[in-house]
């Protein structure tokens, strides 16, 4: 079942912008553009998540954020203000994270899934097309039947899922796959690519974006 | 040392050397008084001997026998004694034949007798002497008694006279510790009664010092401690009405930059979302416009943002000069470039000017009228108008720009000339603007001398009215 997410930002253009790259993802979203409204769709949906603009009129994120508090649900703050007090006050209202604005839609997602992670709610399962990927048990299956997919093959394509249609350079991927502290060449990411794309037959699916690395698509 | 305790010790230490320097003058005086008393009394007792010795000297003449001499020298001194009664009376008297004629004393006679030397006749000296424990006065007198030098030595015990002395001296220190040991007590009280204001004052000044400014000295009295405190009060009033200032300063120059950083990241976070989202996904013709059509009019926000931030830095370098020049020309100046501003909406703009001279800065005015005119444009409806007006009213002249457009609830009145403040963020319309307009054009008022007004009805319209010439502060008001 798709993960329902709450995005309380007064500022249109963000709110459509944040949702657009939360649909693409595969998450499920509702809109709310003042502190009141986000206040009632808290109340009312089911939500595995809500990111919260710190500065909304009606009722501000940090009122808001006492709020969602005891029902227990994450929450995101997104902020404007880069100052530490305004972090911390977040934080020990129970927030479980923040960004700071402008932000990319890439680091957007890896931190609303760690946070979904920290609850248990991450999906086990990633299925696009025929190709099946079950993460508890680090196995990947095309049609059925079982691939046999190197370590960092596995971890690759797992990123690439959980990014699907979002291109991602290759410094990205090295960085998701090999960690932050790998200094491999980008080349590494080319070969693991192409051995992807041979064993799961995905030729057309794994696109080479010019200019900026490599896209999963429908 | 405290300064209680200075006024308790000084005060103590003078009172100690002044009452007992009194006192023993007072004993002493008395004691010499006294003696000299006993001394006049003894010279007379002792001229009296000799007055009777003179009455008897005749008959010593007739017989000039010395035994006889000593025998009724004797008497006279016997009975002279006896006379006196008193067992402290001793006389001696020697002759330089025979010694000692007669003597009733029951000691020895000292001998060194620094009176003798020297002595002429019918010379009487005194002088005081202790022996053993007594004090005794000796009178010494040198006569000739029939042709031949007697000394007549009449002694005096004064020893009670100086056990007297002791005697007071002893209750004068008992006196003395009673005395000092309750003007201790009485200076106590009363230096920590007077130094208690300055206690009280030390610690005001502690908890001022320490950032309760708000601490003021509640101390009553007319004294120079009074007038000390109430000029502290002062002092504390006018440093805690700048720290409030500057606090307020502070904190409103703290707001204005987090409303800069939120205004420029809303439209930054936007354009970076569209733009990254047109670069990384495969998105549709639709979403591609909506995209373009997104990043453009936030680009449009912030370098309207950017423009008026300029202004904004302009007006805080406070070095304007003010040339005289006339509303009204400007006006007229402006009056195409607000017209093209107004034709997109198709609102009528009405200008009409009087009004004599003013000191100003003819760019700084534009800026003004520009804002408040656009104001009103965003506030009319289409096919509305606005009024620009310049006129004289008593001894000021004002300048006022209204519409009949959807005017400004009386909640957000008294706010629209803070930085960013916008009275309905939600609402598309305002889009536009960053709410720095009338913040704006407060700061170019503010460079004139000027007043700022404003008067709205809600859905009737609103009235800003700048009065140059009243150095006051913005004022607000709803019409009834």
């Amino acid at each position: 079942m798709a993960r329902r997410i709450l995005i309380v930002e007064d500022d249109v253009h963000i709110s459509k912008i944040i949702k657009m790259n939360l649909n693409i993802a595969g998450y499920e979203t509702e809109e709310a553009h003042d502190g009141l409204t986000g206040l009632d769709a808290v109340r009312q949906g089911k939500l595995d998540l809500v990111l919260l603009d710190a500065m909304i009129p009606g009722l501000d994120g940090f009122a808001l954020m006492e709020k969602i508090r005891p029902l227990g649900i994450p929450v995101i703050f997104l902020t404007a203000k880069n100052a530490v007090t305004d972090k911390v006050n977040g934080l020990k209202l129970g927030a479980d994270d923040y960004m700071v604005k402008p932000f990319e839609a890439i680091e957007l997602l890896a931190r609303i899934e760690t946070v979904l992670r920290r609850y248990g709610k991450e999906e086990n399962v990633l299925a696009f097309q025929d190709v099946q990927v079950s993460l508890d048990k680090r196995e990947a299956t095309l049609s059925g039947s079982p691939v046999d997919l190197t370590p960092k093959e596995f971890d690759l394509l797992v990123v690439l899922l959980k990014n699907k249609n979002i291109a991602l350079s290759r410094e990205q991927f090295l960085d998701k796959v090999w960690g932050a502290d790998y200094y491999g060449e980008t080349r590494t990411v080319d070969m693991h690519i192409k051995s992807l794309r041979k064993k799961l037959n995905w030729q057309e699916h794994i696109k080479t974006i010019y200019k900026i690395g490599y896209r999963l698509e429908d | 040392m405290k300064f209680w305790q200075k006024i308790c010790l000084f005060s103590i230490l003078a009172f100690v050397i002044v009452f007992n320097a009194a006192s023993i003058m007072v004993i002493e005086r008395n004691h010499s008084k006294l003696l000299q008393q006993v001394i006049d009394n003894t010279l007379s007792e002792h001229m009296n001997i000799l007055s009777s010795v003179d009455a008897v000297v005749p008959v010593l003449r007739i017989y000039d026998s010395l035994d006889y001499e000593k025998t009724v020298l004797s008497n006279i001194a016997s009975t002279f004694v006896a006379r006196s009664g008193d067992a402290t009376n001793y006389l001696e008297i020697t002759n330089a034949a025979q010694g000692v004629v007669y003597s009733n004393l029951d000691f020895a006679m000292p001998d060194v007798r620094p009176e003798l030397t020297g002595l002429t006749t019918d010379e009487t000296k005194y002088i005081l002497r202790d022996l053993g424990h007594r004090t005794l006065l000796f009178t010494t007198n040198k006569k000739i008694v029939n042709d031949k030098d007697y000394v007549f030595t009449y002694i005096k015990d004064v020893t009670s006279l100086y056990a007297e002395r002791v005697d007071q001296y002893q209750f004068f220190v008992k006196v003395d510790i009673g005395a000092c040991l309750l003007y201790v007590l009485a200076m106590y009280f009363i230096s920590r009664g007077l130094t208690k204001p300055i206690d009280h004052m030390v610690g005001t000044a502690r908890i001022i010092a320490k950032g309760g400014f708000s601490e003021r000295v509640a101390l009553k009295s007319k004294d120079e401690l009074g007038v000390l405190a109430s000029n502290f009060n002062e002092m504390a009033a006018v440093v805690e009405g700048k720290i409030n200032e500057l606090e307020l300063n502070n904190s409103e120059k703290q707001r204005f930059i987090n409303n800069i950083a939120h205004e420029l990241k809303t439209p930054l976070t936007s354009i970076i979302g569209y733009s990254n989202y047109l670069r990384l996904t495969k998105y549709d013709e639709a979403t591609f416009l909506d995209g373009l059509q997104v990043i453009y009019s936030e680009a449009k926000r912030l370098e309207a943002l950017s423009t008026k931030l300029m202004d904004l830095i302009l007006l805080r370098r406070d070095e304007f000069r003010l040339a005289p020049g006339r509303l009204s020309a400007v006006l007229e100046e402006m009056e195409p470039a607000l017209a093209m501003r107004a034709k997109e909406k198709r609102i009528q703009v009405l200008i009409s000017a009087e009004g004599g001279e003013l000191p100003m800065d003819e760019d700084l005015i534009k800026i003004l009228v520009f804002n408040l005119a656009d104001n009103a444009i965003k506030a009319s409806p289409e096919g509305g108008r606005i009024e620009i007006r310049a006129y004289r009213d008593g001894g000021s002249v004002v300048l006022e720009v209204s519409d009949d457009g959807i005017g400004i609830a009386p909640e957000h009145l008294e706010r629209i000339f803070e930085p960013f403040y916008m009275a309905d963020k939600s609402r598309t319309s305002s889009r536009e603007g960053a709410g720095l307009g009338l913040s704006i054009c407060k700061s170019i008022a503010e460079i004139h001398h000027a007043a700022m007004e404003a008067v709205s009805t809600e859905s009737a319209g609103t009235t800003i009215r700048v009065i140059f010439g009243e150095p006051h502060e913005s004022r607000w008001g709803v019409e009834a």
